[in-house]
Order: C-alpha cells, then structure tokens, then sequence
C-alpha cells in the first residue's frame, strides 16, 4: 500500500486523469442504471405495493391486465389475503389541469389493498364518487377536492387522497370503487366482478377453469414494454461494463508498462515480486475505489438536479453490485500485466 | 570469511554470427571487511560481473556462493531474500524509486527489510558526510546525479547488509566527494565487517581498496 499510495501522491496529475476517467465511467453506469430502474419501477409500483404473491386471472387474457375479465362464478368466496381488482386505463380530465392519462383501479373497501393503502395527504375514498391518486397528479396540478372526469363518462370524481409511488405500466394510479370501474367499463349487471385477484399468501383456490394462476414475475413481464425496455437497459449496461472492462484494463496495462524500470529497480533490490503484485492490485483498487466514491456522490447530486418527471431511483443495494462489479473488473484487469512484473529481469532495464 | 565466490564463472549471449562472450571463466573471491575495486573499461563485462555475482542474472557457466553457501542454484525467490537481506546494490542508473521520497526510499526498506538497520546515530552521520541529510524531503527528479548516486550509496548501506555491490558509485562524483564515499565505503568494510565490491573505471577509488582487479574483455585479473 506504502508504494501505491506514494506513487499516486507523486504522480497526481496522471491519476487523476485515471480516476477522472474511472468517475465517468462510474457517473454513466450509476445513471444510466439508476435511470432503468426507475423506469422499470414506474412499471411495477403499484403491483410491488400489494406485494402478491400470485394473481389469478382469465386463462384466455395472455397474462394483461387489460384483457383479464374475471365472472362472479370464477372464483368464488375470497378470503383476507386476496383482493379483487378492476383495472383500466382512463383519461383524467379536470378544466383547469392538464389532462392525465393514468391507470384506474377499482378496489373493494373490505380488501386487503384497499386497507393497507396509505395517502400522503388527504385520506381513502369512502364514496364511489371519491378517488385516490398518485402523487404525480399533485405535481401536475391537482389538488384535494380537485372533481375530474374519466374519460368520456360525465360523472365527476373528486380526489380525496393523494398516495406516493402507485403507478401502473408508468402511469399513475387513480384508486376508486369496483362499481365505479364497472360503469366505466360499461359492465351491466352482476356477473363481471373484475380483472384480476392478487393472492397476498397461500396457494388460491378458483372454482372455474377459466381462470388461471400467475406467478407476480409473470404478471410484470407481461406488462406491456415491460421485459423489452429492462432487456434494452439490460444490454446497454452489459455493452457499457464490458466497454469499460476493456477501457480500465487498458489504462492499468499501459500504466503498469510504463512503471516497469522502478519494478525492475524493486526487484533489484530484492524487493519480492509478490509485493509488487500486491502494491499494483492496491493502487488499481484505490483508483476505482475513489473513482467510484466520486461517481456516486456526482450520481446522488444529478439525481437531485434532475426535475421530478424523470423516473431516476437509486437501488442501493444495485449500485453497490455494479460497483463491486467494476472493482473485481478493474482487481482483475490490474492482474493482466501481473505476469510481466514477475517475469521482469532488472538486467534488460538496469543494463549490465 | 568468503562472502562471495565466484567459481568459473562465464556468460554469454546470442548463438550463431551474433554469439558474444561477455565474461570468461571468472574466478573471484569477496572477504568480509575488505573493499574489492573492479576496474576495467566500458564494455569489458564490469557490470555482468556485477549483475551476476548479485543474482541479478545466471551465468552461463561456474557458479556463485554467498557466504559459502550456492546462490546460482537457489530458486529466484530465495534469491530474491537473500538479495533483501545481504546485499546492498548500487546501480550505475535507477538506483532509487522515482516517486519516494529520499526520506522514503529508507522508509521503503523499513517496510520490507524487517532485521535491525544501521544505528541510527552512525546513519545520520553518513548521510552528514555525504551531505545528503539536507534532501531527505526531495524526489529524485529534484537531485543532481552526484547527490542521487550519494542517496543510493546510503540506501545501500542503511540495512546494514553483509555485502554491498556498488556499479560505477561514483560516476557522477567530484574528488573531493569521491573521496568522501570511498571513506564511508572502506569504514563499513573495515569497522562493521562488511564485503564491499565495487566495479568501476574511476581510478581515483584505488586508495581505499584493499584489492584491485583489472576486467578486460571479460578477463579478469588482480592488480
């Protein structure tokens, strides 16, 4: 360690251009990952929120949401860990905002979603005219008691609650009545009850072989964009660690090249070629240590900058495995050139 | 007491029309608390001599003994111990670590050579005769040649080690000074009991010699 930090304090001008290469290196993946994530939970928010275990569904709607409609006779009596939902996307209109588009979900008020949601202002609706929203409709304008209109239906709601990350395939989630999600649907009579019951623990039991039941994963995946856009980010980050697995070694190569005389000077003094081996791994491990450290502080500080809209999420315990990805990448690359330090002859430099 | 051997010693390199003989069929002899002068000529095979009598490289023949015991045939990590630990090198160039530190090129062997160092006292009065005790916050880049060949003459002799190895010490050197490290070096032979080899075209050293051998095109013979 002696020899790496006193080479680095030496040397600052040369590494600092190498840590200032490992930051933005370290910058882009920490944002482009924080960046996927964020949009990949925008998916998911309100799903990850009921925490089901298992969702049952009409066997025919190809795991959507959209398509999944669920009959009275379908799945019989519920117990405390299920709930029924009615799911569809609207258009939430109110003359003085802009308009909306967000996902509605109809919930039975003696069902565990219903109970367990919990607003940031205002409180649950206890009315079928009454509505609960995300937060994002507070960023856009609306306020408690605001009265919107969904879709071309004249029936005025008015929002009582606000509820912080409830979105649904990005869009944000308007909770209300199951009554209020038939009209919408324009579902006449008693037969249609919903589209889909999240199983909060246990295995279900369904009385109609129409219905069938998903695991949770199944259900995102099918989320429309969903398993294309994390397959897309998941690449791009793959391409980016690989890029820079090549980038660093490169770098620590070239950098261990150049260092080759003093090693030979080391070596002449009989300075042992494992502590050599030793001090290089610890500089490159110093190096993308701070570099990281300084990545991630810039990384905390875009995330502040940037305006609310953009759906940016630091999963810490995802960066802390990307960073110690890149820090086994940058331990490994540092050993490359290991052979060479231990096969130096100090003669071929030292002359003689 | 034979703190070097040289038994036969040649090496050479290339084969065919690019075939050279550095050295032939060395045979030398370091004793404890003796100074022995190498002189010769650039290019009559001083610093191979040097390089192998130290591990630095095998020879092609013969054999080398540190203190009696075989050196040439010791793995290269064993080797590199005994070199950590008995021999004290003085290189013709590069001799100390660019970015340390005069006070930390000490430091550096602090950390790797764990036995008892010169008394420190006895230390600090080298580094006064050779007027280096000045520098010890300086970086190589920030010296002379004379004073980088000064601090090396130092760090050799700061672990205290039973042989020390010195390639043209005193290249860079005024007389006055060369006579400074010629007296540091022949004090260490003789008062600590140290084998002290230097190979070298600077006649002005003879004085402090206790043996003088002449190396010419890889010959060797006293003087």
């Amino acid at each position: 360690m002696f020899l790496a930090v006193k080479e680095m304090q030496h040397e600052k001008f040369r590494y600092g251009l190498i840590i200032a290469m490992i930051v933005l290196i370290g910058y882009l993946i920490y944002v482009l990952t924080s960046l996927a994530i964020g949009l990949a939970r925008q998916n998911t928010l309100a799903i990850d929120s009921w925490e089901p275990k298992t969702v049952l569904m009409n066997r025919d709607a190809n795991i959507s949401l959209d398509q999944s409609i669920l009959q009275k006779d379908d799945v019989g009596h519920l117990n405390k860990s299920q709930a029924l939902i009615g799911q569809m996307a609207v258009i939430a209109k109110e003359s003085n905002r802009q308009n909306e588009s967000a996902r509605f979900i109809g919930l039975s008020k003696s069902q565990f979603i219903y109970q367990e949601l919990k607003t940031t202002s205002g409180h649950l609706p206890t009315k079928t005219n009454q509505i609960v929203v995300d937060d994002k409709f507070k960023d856009d304008g609306y306020r408690l008691k605001d009265r919107v209109v969904l879709n071309s239906d004249n029936t005025k709601f008015q929002i009582v609650g606000f509820l912080h990350d409830q979105r649904l395939n990005v869009a944000p989630v308007i909770y209300g009545s199951l009554s209020t999600w038939k009209a919408l649907k324009g579902y006449r009579g008693n037969q249609i009850i919903g589209s889909a019951v999240m199983n909060k623990a246990g295995s279900p039991t369904y009385k109609h072989k129409a219905v069938k039941k998903y695991t949770k994963s199944q259900l995102v995946n099918k989320l429309p964009g969903y398993s294309a856009q994390n397959m897309t980010f998941g690449f791009m980050i793959g391409f980016l660690m690989a890029i820079s697995l090549v980038v660093i070694a490169v770098f620590l190569y070239i950098l261990t090249m150049q260092k080759l005389p003093n090693y030979a000077v080391l070596r002449a003094q009989g300075i042992p070629s494992s502590m050599l081996v030793k001090a290089t791994v610890y500089q490159s491990l110093l190096i993308v240590v701070i570099g990281l450290v300084i990545s991630g502080v810039i990384t905390w500080g875009t995330g502040k900058l940037l305006p609310l809209g953009v759906p940016i999420y630091f999963d810490i315990p995802v960066l802390l495995a990307v960073s110690a990805g890149l820090i086994i990448i940058s331990v490994l690359a540092a050993l490359i050139p290991v052979r060479r330090i231990i096969t130096i002859d100090p003669v071929t430099v030292i002359g003689g | 007491m034979e703190a070097i051997t040289l038994n036969g010693v040649s090496k050479d390199f290339g084969s065919g029309t690019s075939y050279v003989k550095v050295l032939h069929d060395i045979n030398f002899k370091a004793q404890t608390g003796e100074v022995d002068l190498v002189i010769g000529p650039s290019g009559s095979g001083k610093s191979t001599f040097l390089t192998i009598a130290g591990g630095l490289q095998s020879p092609s023949s013969g054999e080398v003994l540190i203190n009696g015991s075989p050196f040439t045939s010791e793995t290269r990590r064993q080797q590199e111990a005994i070199r950590l630990s008995k021999i004290g090198f003085v290189l013709q160039t590069y001799s100390l670590v660019p970015y340390l530190t005069v006070q930390d090129q000490f430091k550096l062997v602090d950390i790797f050579v764990k036995k008892n160092h010169i008394e420190k006292e006895r230390f600090n009065q080298i580094l006064k005769d050779l007027q280096i005790d000045n520098l010890m916050t300086k970086y190589p880049s920030q010296l002379s040649g004379g004073q980088n060949q000064r601090v090396a003459i130092a760090r050799a002799i700061y672990p205290d080690p039973e042989i020390i190895l010195a390639d043209e010490p005193t290249a860079a050197l005024d007389t006055a000074r060369v006579k400074e490290v010629g007296k540091i070096m022949a004090n260490f032979a003789h008062e600590k009991g140290k084998a002290i080899v230097i190979v070298t075209h600077d006649q002005r050293l003879s004085e402090f010699a206790d043996h003088q051998y002449e190396i010419l095109d890889g010959r060797m013979r006293p003087v």
